[in-house]
């Protein structure tokens, strides 16, 4: 009869296990997110090769781990091997802060599998406030290249080089076409809407609204928030709520899909 | 359920963002945990106290093990002799002043260089002044746990008296365990076994294939500990920033001492690993900075 495993060396092998499931699981959740492009929502994508390395690290790791465990379990000689190895572990300078830390992170990686993330809404960049200008944290680039046709100019290139010389006046007239997606500001009267994008500089965490006031010939009822549009036309200075501000006289309105990357950067 | 939605995105973005500095910190520490003798680095150490304090606190560049692992290290280095000053350095000083969290901060502040230069900087200075003020206590022992304390030298005062009885004593003579090797003699009290299962690392005398699995189960280990903590801490942030009304955050702190004290407060309860902390402090800048920002006056508004 062959000699019962101690009960002992139950809790090691399912805690092995967990760790498994926990580094496939977690590998295959950032692959996932790189592969249908739902990283784009999540990081700037200069970091995006970094969840992928790791994804492709975890996976190899977890397969590492998985043959070790199945290697065990089959050859008697490569059990000594691992009692010997769990005992040199033990010697391991370090300190068990959160033991069943594997089981919290399978859990979040499979939840993680079957979350869609979705892209920050005009809500949210009320909630966080939309302005035409860039604050302290935000990104401030020491140079960077506008298009030197107004016209060519994405939302937040027209931003940007509004930080640089605020002046209103200074681009009276100038050819706009801007994309973004729609917020209705409650101080702004009824034939203003205000075209927004979101911009991060490392991940989601610190994405902030910018925007530009649109200056519509109706109502703005007939374009609904969160939409995306186009808008062609041309800037003026209006003062909305007491500020006088750059504005974009619409000529033409486009509605267009969201796009994949609704960021930018 | 748009609420729910930021939460979530928010969660699965610092946890993308940060997992992967949180796996380098963790192969790095694996790797030179099993394969460094802390002994060479004693041995170059310079003994007056500052510089000491001050070498310490740069030996996170070269061992970037973040709080839970430097502590063992530290253990370590005070036994093998090393100035205190140093271990002191070292033991506050690694898990800021180490390349991974240089480069991590720079991730998360990459528009802001100063942020990163002053985080390592301050940590730098603080961690040497506080190992040299350490270095005052001559005797260390009385100050540790009872089996390290009785692993480490015995320190040698240079009284007249004692120098004369030294001199008259041949160190051969002296009982006790020593570490040989060394470029002085170092000589350790109470149990050997337990002192040299203290003074050197264990794992140095396995092989090299061993030590590559041992670094492996060492890299899993830690990957679940300070995984499933930086699970809780973005969960917490991620609720933070969505759930907290903005003006309760900026509450936090009206000056700048309160919002340090609130700071501070938010890190012990929350206790989230150096590697990936700017991240998490990206969060808490923003309505930070939006605060000041909002309180300069728009010129270009009012003419």
């Amino acid at each position: 009869m062959a000699p019962t495993p101690p009960r002992s060396s139950l809790f090691p092998t399912l805690m092995t296990l967990f760790d498994i499931a926990a580094l496939l699981a977690w590998s295959l959740l950032l692959l996932k997110f790189c592969w249908t492009k739902e990283i784009n929502l999540l990081l700037h994508p200069d970091y995006v090769w970094l969840a992928y390395a790791a994804g492709l690290f975890l996976l190899g790791l977890g397969l590492f781990k998985s043959v070790q465990l199945l290697g065990r379990s089959f050859n008697r000689s490569s059990r000594r091997v691992a009692r010997s190895q769990a005992q040199a572990a033990e010697a391991l300078p370090h300190f068990s802060l959160f033991p069943f830390g594997s089981a919290l992170l399978l859990g979040v990686a499979l939840f993680g599998l079957s979350f869609t993330p979705q892209p920050f809404s005009s809500q949210t960049a009320l909630d966080r406030g939309v302005t035409d200008t860039l604050t302290l944290t935000r990104s401030q680039p020491q140079s960077f290249r506008s298009q030197s046709r107004p016209e060519e100019r994405t939302l937040t290139e027209w931003v940007r080089t509004l930080n640089v010389y605020p002046e209103p006046d200074a681009y009276k007239d100038q050819k706009a076409k801007i994309e973004g997606f729609v917020i209705h500001v409650k101080d702004q009267p009824d034939d203003v809407l205000t075209l927004s994008r979101f911009v991060i500089t490392c991940c989601a965490a610190d994405a902030y609204p910018i925007g530009i006031p649109v200056k519509l010939k109706g109502s703005r009822s007939a374009y609904a928030p969160d939409e995306w549009l186009r808008v062609e036309g041309k800037m003026a200075t209006q003062t909305l709520s007491g500020k006088r501000q750059l504005v974009v006289m619409a000529t033409s309105l486009t509605k267009i899909p969201k796009p994949d990357a609704p960021y930018e950067y | 359920m748009n609420q729910l939605n930021n939460v979530l995105t928010l969660f699965f973005s610092l946890l993308v963002e940060a997992m992967p500095f949180l796996l380098l910190g963790v192969l790095f520490s694996s790797a030179l945990l099993l394969f460094i003798d802390e002994r060479k680095l004693i041995a170059a150490v310079p003994r007056n106290p500052l510089f000491a304090a001050f070498v310490g606190s740069l030996i996170g560049f070269i061992f970037p093990v973040c709080e839970c692992g430097n502590v063992p290290v530290a253990r370590r280095l005070m036994v093998q002799g090393a100035p205190v000053s140093m271990s002191i350095g070292f033991l506050l000083a690694a898990p800021t002043v180490n390349p991974i969290v240089f480069w991590a901060t720079w991730t998360a502040f990459r528009d802001q260089p100063e942020i990163v230069f002053m985080r390592v900087g301050f940590s730098l200075l603080i961690a040497t002044i506080v190992g040299w003020v350490f270095s005052t206590q001559k005797d260390f022992r009385p100050l540790l746990q009872p089996a390290i304390a009785r692993s480490m030298p015995v320190p040698r005062h240079r009284s007249r008296r004692r120098k004369k009885h030294e001199e008259s004593v041949s160190d051969l003579l002296q009982s006790g365990t020593f570490i040989l090797g060394q470029s002085g003699q170092v000589q350790l009290d109470g149990d050997p076994l337990q002192a040299a299962a203290l003074v050197a690392n264990p794992v140095l005398s396995k092989p090299i294939p061993v030590r590559l699995q041992m670094m492996v189960d060492n890299v899993v280990l830690e990957l679940r500990e300070l995984g499933g903590i930086l699970v809780i801490g973005s969960a917490i942030a991620a609720i933070v920033q969505v759930s907290v009304p903005r003006d309760v955050i900026l509450s936090l702190g009206q000056d700048n001492v309160t919002s340090i004290l609130a700071m501070l407060l938010l890190a012990c309860v929350i206790s989230i690993c150096s590697t990936v902390d700017a991240f998490f402090c990206i969060i808490f800048c923003f309505c930070i900075y939006q605060r000041l920002f909002t309180s300069i006056p728009n010129f270009w508004s009012n003419d």
